[in-house]
Parts: C-alpha cells; sequence; structure tokens
C-alpha cells in the first residue's frame, strides 16, 4: 500500500466510506506508519473544526434573488470584464498589484523609449561626427573601414556605452 | 595530342598564370600611366573587384593615435564586411554592410545597431572634377606586401589633407594610405598587411545574422536627404541658412532630424569629392562643448579638434551653428563667416 494511496483514502475513512476490507487494511498500515497516522490526526482535527461551524438559516429571500438573477439575461463581455474588475478593486492587495503591474507595462517601454530617443537626440559633436562621417562615405577616397569604426564608436556613445580606449591608445 | 600542341597549351596555361589578378575585368596595369588615369582605376576597382583582408588602421583622435586592426571583406558593389581584431576594447566588433543597412555588433554589451549604409553611397565622381579639385601627381612605384603599386599624391587646391595612395597596379585597390594636414602631421595612415583577390566570397558573409537575445537599436537618426536648400529650409520651420554655394562649395542635399521638439538640420557642401557638413538648430538645443575659442568676425566661437575631423561652433541671430570636416581651420571660418553674412 502506498502513501499516495493510503492519503487519499483517509478521508473516506473518517466519513466511513471505505468496504470492510479497505478500512481493515487501512487500519494496519496505520499502525505501523507514524507519518500516516499524523495526517489522519490533522484530519480529524480539521473535520472537528468544520463540525464546530454552526449552521446558519439562509435570509427567507434568498431563493427569491437567486431566481432573479437565474432568469435576467446573461451579461455581455463587456459587463463580465466590468464586474471581474469591481470584483478586484472589492479587494484591496489584489487591486494595488493589478495596478503596479500594468502601471510597469506601459510606463516602462515609454520612459526606455523616451531615455533611448533623448540620447539619440543630443545635438552635439558626437552627433556630428556621425552624421558627417555617413555623408563623407561619398568622398572616393575615403577609407570606408574607418568611417565605420567612427560612426559605430558614436553610436554607442549615442546610447550611453562609450567604448573605453584609455591604456590602448598611445 | 602533338608535342606541337601541347607546347602552345603549355605556354597558354603560362600566360594566364602570370596574367595579373583584376576580377573579372582586363588587368589595367598602372606601371607607366599618369594621374589622370590612376585616379580611373581607384574610381572603378570597387565595381571589379572583390578582396579579403587585414587592414591596419593608424589615426589621431584628440590628441593621441589609436591603431586599429581590422579584417576586411569586399564584394562588388558595395557590401562590407568589418571584424576588428584589436584593440581590446573593440575586439570582436562586427560590422555588416549589405548595401542597404548597416548593422554594428558590439559583444561586450551584446548589443546590436542598425543604421544606414555607409559603402553605397557612391555617387560617379567623374576624374576631371578631381583633377580640378586636386594637385594630382604621380610619385612613382612602390612595393606593397610584395604588390607592385604606383604612389599617388592628391593635394587639394582648396587647403585641406593632403593624401598619398599606394594603389595596386594589377588592381586598382588602394593598398596603403597615408592623410596629413597642411602643416605635414600625420592624421590618419591605412595599411593591408595581407589581401586576397577575386575569392567570390559567398553572399552569406554579408548579410547580418542577429545574436539570440542581443538588444537591437535602430539609428536612422536623420529622415530622407533633401537636394531642394529652400526645401529644406521649409521642413526646418526655423531661419535656417542654406546658400547654394559657401565657401567654394556647392549645396549638395540636406537632412532634418527630429526627435520631439528637438530639431536639427544638417546641410552637406561638397566641392564633387569631399564633404563639409553645416548643422543648424534653435540656439539652446545644442550642445557647446569645451573647447580652443575663436574668434569670429562680431563674435566668438569654439573650435574642437577631434583628430581627423575638426568642429567649429558658434551661435548666430537664434540659431546654433557647426561646421565639421577634414578641412583647416581658417577655412571653417570661412564658411562660418559666410554664413553669418548671409543673415544680413
Amino acid at each position: 500500500m502506498t502513501h499516495a494511496r493510503v492519503q487519499r483514502q483517509l478521508s473516506a475513512l473518517l466519513d466511513n466510506e471505505l468496504t470492510a476490507d479497505e478500512a481493515q487494511e487501512l487500519r494496519a498500515h496505520l499502525e505501523t506508519c507514524a507519518r500516516c497516522r499524523e495526517e489522519l490526526e490533522r484530519l480529524q482535527g480539521l473535520k472537528r473544526l468544520l463540525g464546530a461551524v454552526q449552521d446558519r438559516t439562509p435570509p427567507a429571500q434568498l431563493w427569491d434573488d437567486l431566481r432573479r438573477r437565474v432568469d435576467a439575461p446573461a451579461p455581455g463581455a463587456v459587463a463580465g470584464l466590468l464586474e471581474t474588475i469591481r470584483a478586484a478593486f472589492r479587494r484591496p492587495a489584489l487591486a494595488t498589484a493589478a495596478a503596479a503591474v500594468v502601471l510597469m507595462l506601459v510606463a516602462f517601454p515609454l520612459v526606455r523609449g523616451r531615455i533611448d530617443r533623448l540620447r539619440a537626440a543630443e545635438i552635439g559633436p558626437d552627433l556630428f561626427v556621425r552624421e558627417h562621417a555617413l555623408a563623407a562615405a561619398t568622398d572616393p577616397f575615403a577609407d570606408r573601414a574607418y568611417l565605420g569604426l567612427l560612426v559605430s564608436d558614436v553610436n554607442l556613445v549615442l546610447i550611453g556605452e562609450r567604448r573605453e580606449r584609455g591604456e590602448e591608445l598611445r | 595530342m602533338t608535342a606541337r600542341a601541347l607546347v602552345i597549351a603549355v605556354c597558354a596555361a603560362v600566360l594566364v598564370a602570370a596574367t595579373p589578378v583584376r576580377g573579372q575585368d582586363q588587368p589595367v596595369l598602372l606601371a607607366s600611366a599618369d594621374a589622370a588615369t590612376v585616379i580611373r582605376a581607384v574610381l572603378t576597382a570597387p565595381t571589379l573587384v572583390d578582396y579579403e583582408g587585414t587592414k591596419i588602421l593608424t589615426a589621431l583622435r584628440g590628441q593621441r593615435a589609436e591603431t586599429v586592426t581590422i579584417l576586411e571583406s569586399y564584394k562588388r558593389s558595395g557590401k562590407l564586411r568589418l571584424e576588428f581584431l584589436s584593440p581590446e576594447s573593440a575586439s570582436g566588433r562586427l560590422i555588416v554592410d549589405d548595401g542597404a543597412s548597416s548593422w554594428h555588433y558590439e559583444p561586450s554589451r551584446h548589443i546590436v545597431m542598425r543604421g544606414p549604409s555607409f559603402v553605397t553611397a557612391q555617387p560617379a565622381v567623374d576624374p576631371a572634377v578631381i583633377l580640378s579639385r586636386y594637385d594630382a601627381m604621380v610619385l612613382g612605384n612602390e612595393q606593397v606586401i610584395g604588390r607592385q603599386t604606383v604612389v599617388l599624391s592628391l593635394q587639394p587646391r582648396g587647403g585641406g589633407l593632403v593624401k598619398r595612395l599606394w594603389v595596386d597596379q594589377a588592381t586598382g585597390v588602394v593598398l596603403r594610405t597615408e592623410e596629413r594636414d597642411p602643416s605635414g602631421e600625420l592624421l590618419f595612415s591605412s595599411l593591408f598587411s595581407r589581401i586576397s583577390y577575386s575569392l567570390n566570397l559567398p553572399s552569406a558573409l554579408f548579410r547580418f545574422h542577429l545574436p539570440a537575445g542581443a538588444r537591437i537599436f535602430s539609428f536612422y537618426v536623420s529622415g530622407d536627404p533633401i537636394t531642394d536648400p529652400q526645401e529644406l529650409s521649409r521642413q526646418a520651420k526655423f531661419a535656417l541658412r542654406a546658400p547654394i554655394v559657401l565657401a567654394g562649395l556647392r549645396f549638395r542635399s540636406g537632412t532634418v532630424a527630429r526627435h520631439g521638439a528637438l530639431t536639427a538640420v544638417t546641410a552637406q557642401y561638397t566641392d564633387g569629392v569631399g564633404v563639409v557638413s553645416v548643422f543648424q538648430t534653435p540656439a539652446s538645443r545644442m550642445a557647446m562643448p569645451e573647447g580652443a575659442t575663436v574668434a569670429l568676425r562680431g563674435m566668438q566661437g569654439r573650435w574642437l579638434d577631434l583628430g581627423y575631423f575638426r568642429i567649429l561652433m558658434w551661435q548666430s541671430g537664434g540659431v546654433s551653428f557647426a561646421v565639421i570636416g577634414t578641412l583647416p581651420l581658417h577655412t571653417l571660418i570661412t564658411i562660418a563667416e559666410e554664413l553669418n553674412a548671409a543673415a544680413r
């Protein structure tokens, strides 16, 4: 008998839903297995707790309300979505988390795009070198390998990733 | 096969093997050519010759020289692949220009930057225009990496960098260059330490393959070229100065770059060979970095010597200006004064 099978049968044992043979087999296993006994005690405690909950008489108008809602036409997709959102906002923690996710999804690309555009838009010597190097490629005596190096170096600067040359210069 | 036929076949094979390489075109032998012929060979080589080689560049950047080693592959017409071997800070960098776009992969940052092609923008240049702008002279013949070259000197009549080119006599490819400012200081040099021709380089070598997970930046900063100065002024939406002729150079084209509220206009002027770029933008929007102060007529400018390129910046009439090129300072000052005079 495996633990997985025993644990599936423990709840049935408590509810007297096992056959006599199954119950006997299970009890034999419980005598030798401390882990399954603990699980049985946990389920017994849970059952006691649920048993202590008092029954409440439903309000008199509950059935009338239910019938009215069942008879009402089904809400559309938009109404359903709105109801889901309303339900979410009735739970502040969930609403806050959802708002944060939406804010990140919307704001991050905007902020990131803005940073890229601003860097690219810095109108100064780096931009001049880039644009001029591209224009100078029409000179038949220009060295395109060198112009390519200049343009790629400046591109790195414009996105904020300047190449460190330092000690390699001489 | 008879003995006579065999001798003829062997002779033919020897002749074919001895023929200098010139891509798929007839060979040119420039050993005793004049400057115009050498220039013509240089201009047509990119349409005739494929090559792959290792190139060493040394350029003045700021006040110091930087040496860069590149594996350069070129395929007709206008496809270029550059793999940077050194220095360490650029090692592994890859630039692929497929003729439509250029792709730059920076492995240390795992980023890709895409921009316009800088190889195909090659208007047909008439050798006569070059000869009218430069004093061109053949200085003699020299060997470079075991290949016979003809040495060509080009001295711009309007001032600027003096070029010396070592042109492969068989292919027209420039194997070595030197560019010096008028004072004789070496600003740029390049040298192929190894080169192979007619390799039938595969097209796949010039197609960029995006590395998995790399971030891409598109760098088409400017709009399309505008060839009419009036149309450029109209699109700039501020008082643009774009004369047709500036210090003897002719307006070629301009572009408008917009980033939200920021607008910058670039106008290019050319002598038919080299290019000077003029940037204009509403005054407060242009960075004015530190640099030497230069007196312009009635105002001050800033002069930034980047080594190969030089920039002169100033403000006038609510507009910031920058002129950039390889020209000497006095020529840039002439351009600035003509632009200022154009507003009066």
